[in-house]
């Protein structure tokens, strides 16, 4: 019964993550002894029509699922998972447009590994002030909806009637891979994803994030890099920004706990293209003499050296890459291929 | 909902709460899962949401009242719940107390009445 299904997975949406296939099971027995009383008692099975009234009478799923959470006091359980999910999302919103102001105001006024420190040090602080402000706005709330209920409904009124019809569909779990992600561990990787790409915009301004030391061998060597460097860099950028808004989007939908299969191959084809960017240029010229007509005969040798080594390490990039592509796109492709077959 | 309504509503669920966890313990001297529990209680007249009901179960559970297990019925896997030993010491205890509630509230109803 899909209906059922859609509920459950609902339900199961809002529960504790290390508890929930647990709950689910003993959930979905029962209600399917009750379903089956129902239909034995009517000696048909239930219209849609019929099937919605008992699952409406069963609850909201974010209700039902909230009983099965510790009690709060400050925010009683009725308006706890309405909190919860405020908290979240107004967090998120809260550092992703802190992060793209952040990322703005660095990269235009003061490019800089000081401005980045004060950027990140200063997050904390921000997602503490917001989380200060929507607990104590529920909490103002859990106050006078029980001291006032005329004058302030509960917000699940406000929300309107809730209809099974609005559950969202069975996701396909062909698409997804991995173990389940906890909420904080999909924030935590927003979180480093754009502490990377405010890193990689500053590389160009301070290769010493990235050559440490040896960003010092690039004033005083005789060689320089192509502008080809350039074209890869902004790929990396683009791909990190894709993935990054990518993540955000998918904290906003809730589909947070599993790694889609799908994100995963797009990025990683996405990936191939600064590879083949790199790999396209004309005779591997990746990187130059400063002054070719003083420096050609001493260095000459070195820089051909130096050129091939790059060209060898992105086609083995390349190759890999590849390589996995093929496997994942084949492995469920070739496990499909089997299931049918045992099905015949 | 007014005042009164919503407050008489708070103290209904105050006094059925304990009511209905003392049903289930009583209940649950013999074995039972979430639905025939429930379906027991509601034809002895006490009816108790599935809402309620089944996270109470796991609550009772955990504070070791209870003890459950996975069994295949009727081509089903189902959690059957019963008391345990100290679930059984404690039902001895609510009950003396229930009996003790119950007949001072019958004492007071008629002192005053």
């Amino acid at each position: 019964m899909e209906l059922l299904d859609r509920y459950l997975q609902a339900v199961k949406k809002h529960l504790p993550s290390r508890r929930q296939d647990d709950i689910i099971a003993e959930l979905r027995a029962n209600m399917e002894s009750q379903l089956e009383d129902k239909e034995a008692e009517l000696g048909r099975p239930l219209t849609t029509g019929e099937t919605e009234d008992w699952l409406r009478q069963m609850g909201a799923p974010m209700m039902v699922a909230a009983r099965y959470q510790p009690q709060q006091y400050l925010i009683g359980p009725g308006l706890y998972p309405i909190y919860l999910y405020v908290l979240r999302v107004t967090m998120l919103l809260a550092i992703m447009a802190y992060a793209i102001v952040s990322a703005i105001v660095i990269v235009v006024t003061a490019p800089g590994e000081a401005s980045v420190v004060a950027a990140v040090a200063r997050t904390p602080g921000i997602l503490i002030t917001v989380a200060g402000w929507v607990t104590l706005a529920f909490a103002a709330i859990e106050f006078f909806s029980a001291r006032f209920p005329e004058k302030f409904p509960p917000l699940t009124e406000l929300s309107g009637p809730w209809s099974p019809s609005s559950l969202p569909p069975l996701e396909n779990d062909g698409d997804t891979f991995g173990k389940p992600r906890s909420y904080a561990h999909a924030v935590a990787e927003v979180v480093f994803g754009f502490i990377l790409l405010v890193w990689l915009l500053l590389v160009p301004h301070h290769p010493f994030l990235l050559l440490g030391p040896g960003a010092a061998y690039l004033t005083a060597s005789p060689f320089e890099l192509a502008p080809v460097w350039w074209t890869f860099f902004w790929w990396c950028v683009a791909l990190n920004a894709l993935q990054l808004v990518w993540r955000c989007i998918n904290l906003l939908r809730g589909a947070w706990q599993h790694r889609s299969r799908t994100e995963d191959l797009a990025i990683k084809a996405i990936g191939l293209i600064p590879v083949g960017v790199v790999l396209l240029v004309k005779d591997s010229g990746y990187v130059l003499l400063k002054n070719p007509a003083i420096d050609g005969a001493r260095y000459g040798a070195t820089l051909e050296s130096i050129n091939k080594s790059i060209h060898l390490g992105f086609v083995v990039v390349c190759v890999v890459v590849l390589l996995q592509l093929a496997w994942e796109i084949g492995r469920p492709m070739y496990r499909g291929y089997l299931e049918r077959a045992a099905t015949r | 909902m007014t005042l009164a309504e919503n407050l008489f509503e708070n103290l209904r669920l105050e006094l059925r709460r304990g009511c209905l966890t003392l049903a289930v313990l009583v209940e649950l001297r013999q074995e039972h899962y979430g639905y025939t529990l429930r379906k027991d209680l509601a034809e002895c007249g006490l009816a108790i949401d599935e809402s309620t009901l089944y996270p109470l179960l796991r609550r009772l559970e955990s504070q070791g009242l209870l003890v459950s297990e996975w069994r295949e019925e009727e081509k089903r896997n189902k959690r059957f719940y019963h008391l345990s030993s100290d679930g059984e010491q404690m039902l001895g205890q609510l009950l003396e107390e229930w009996n003790s509630i119950n007949a001072s509230i019958n004492t007071i109803i008629n002192r005053t009445l």
